[in-house]
């Protein structure tokens, strides 16, 4: 008796849920320390995205509203901005691309819908900036609510800086020096490829398919 | 209902006509006190039975909700903004103590415009035919005296294609956690009641009208009954709770 629209069952509804409101707490207290954020979701407002995941199988839905702040549900049989299909790593390596655009088209993920609401919605999140210095403010008082967030703002930059920095002579070292992987256009082109072959071996399986009919037709009369 | 002129209060027979007098005697006692006796008596998980009801709702900017027994306003006050002003959310109770309670807290939360106080009985419900996008009754429907008689009632006043929602303490489907859930009921419940509402008796009676409420099945077949269609339910937190959907 859990059968619900939309194609998807949940088990425990109660678990899902309560995951879902500690979940959209989290992502709400974050945007609230992030008034760009807020801002740019808000944009976003009336925008349904549903999020299927195929491994482990869990569907949420996400919408924006008009005070900025992110719904997440279990359950939602209205109509949908954009769908995505995926497995949990296929969702993991969208949520970490500096580039959504291009893992959208070359990642597992399969779309329906529109991408841009996806896009902007991925880099709300990416471009979170959080600023601590209010809260800390608020508990610590003015003097050392400031010096700590400004300590904690060098150190967040800097682990950004120093982040980046290392991705990216990784980077060169493995593409460049080592020859351990080949360079993004490299691999664009091949992943090009390989869904050409892809579409042409269904096209060669269906003409094939349609022969074998034509066939046994051939062979009743 | 055991006859015509009888139904049960809790575990007493009593006649039809006592009950509501009965059960607003239960609610005028524990009014001020409802909303920390549900966090109390179920550590917080209402609010998650009630937020999985208001996913299953499919309620949208501009539709008409209705929220029978809304008591103090917890799923008044989320319809409210997802209605948005081209809405119109009722809350109704047939107590008034629970009425006043529910509009002054959610008047001190700023929750307010498309929103409506009507105290109503829930078998009798003031409302035009096919007035309502959606109807929910959370915790209510086993304190009805006629809950054949308030279904149908629901149905009528239900748009078609609308959808009612009924949230209410149910049979869980596991021995092990029966026994447990019974003996919190009948040995906890009580106690917490006294100590913080000062009244073990409504209490009391909270535990014993959860076991005379219908089991799953049976009040699926009620609303089909009533005349509902598609009727479902969810099981939650292993059957102690369970939301049935049905649609006119």
């Amino acid at each position: 008796m859990n059968d619900i629209p939309n194609g998807s069952t949940l088990e425990m509804p109660a678990l899902h849920t309560a995951g879902l409101a500690a979940a959209e707490a989290a992502a709400n207290a974050a945007l609230r320390l992030s008034p760009h954020s807020v801002e740019s979701l808000r944009a976003l407002q009336g925008q349904v995205l549903a999020l299927e995941c195929t491994k482990p199988a869990i569907t949420l839905y996400l919408e924006a509203d008009g005070e900025g702040q992110l719904n997440l549900r279990g359950v939602y049989d209205g109509p949908v901005t954009t769908r995505v299909r995926g497995t949990a790593a296929d969702f993991a390596e969208l949520a970490r691309s500096d580039d959504p655009a291009a893992t959208l088209i070359n990642g597992g993920l399969v779309l329906e819908g529109s991408s841009t609401a996806l896009t902007s919605m991925q880099r709300v999140f990416s471009e979170l900036d959080i600023d601590w210095e209010a809260p800390l403010v608020d508990g610590l008082g003015d003097v050392a609510g400031h010096q700590l967030a400004t300590m904690l703002r060098g150190a967040v930059d800097w682990s950004r800086q120093a982040a980046g920095s290392l991705r990216r002579q990784l980077q060169e070292f493995a593409q460049e020096e080592a020859r351990l992987a080949p360079p993004p256009l490299a691999l664009e082109s091949f992943y090009g490829d390989v869904q050409q072959l892809r579409e042409r071996s269904d096209r060669l399986g269906q003409r094939v398919e349609n022969l074998r009919l034509r066939l046994e037709r051939l062979r009743d009369r | 209902m055991s006859d015509n002129d009888n139904t049960h209060f809790g575990y007493r027979e009593v006649k039809t006509d006592e009950k509501a007098g009965l059960v607003a005697g239960v609610f005028d006692s524990v009014a001020t006190r409802y909303d920390v006796m549900n966090d109390l008596m179920s550590a917080g998980i209402h609010r998650i039975w009630k937020r999985f009801t208001i996913e299953l709702s499919g309620v949208r900017r501009g539709n008409r909700v209705l929220d029978i027994a809304g008591g103090t306003g917890d799923l008044a006050a989320k319809f409210a903004p997802m209605t948005g002003d081209e809405g119109e959310v009722v809350l109704a109770d047939i107590n008034a103590n629970m009425l006043s309670v529910g509009r002054d807290r959610l008047m001190d939360r700023g929750v307010s415009g498309n929103l409506y106080y009507v105290q109503a009985d829930a078998q009798y419900l003031p409302f035009p035919d096919d007035y309502f996008d959606c109807i929910t009754i959370a915790f209510g429907l086993r304190n009805v005296t006629d809950k054949d008689l308030a279904l149908r009632s629901m149905h009528r006043v239900l748009k078609p294609g609308g959808r009612l929602l009924v949230l209410e303490f149910s049979k869980p489907k596991n021995p092990l956690l029966s026994r447990a859930y019974d003996a919190y009921s009948f040995g906890v419940l009580p106690n917490i009641g006294r100590l913080v509402a000062g009244d073990s008796d409504s209490y009391q009676y909270l535990a014993e009208s959860i076991r005379m409420h219908p089991d799953q099945d049976t009040l699926r077949e009620m609303m089909e009954n009533a005349g509902f269609l598609r009727c479902d339910y969810h099981n939650m937190t292993g059957g102690i709770v369970a939301v049935h959907r049905g649609f006119k």
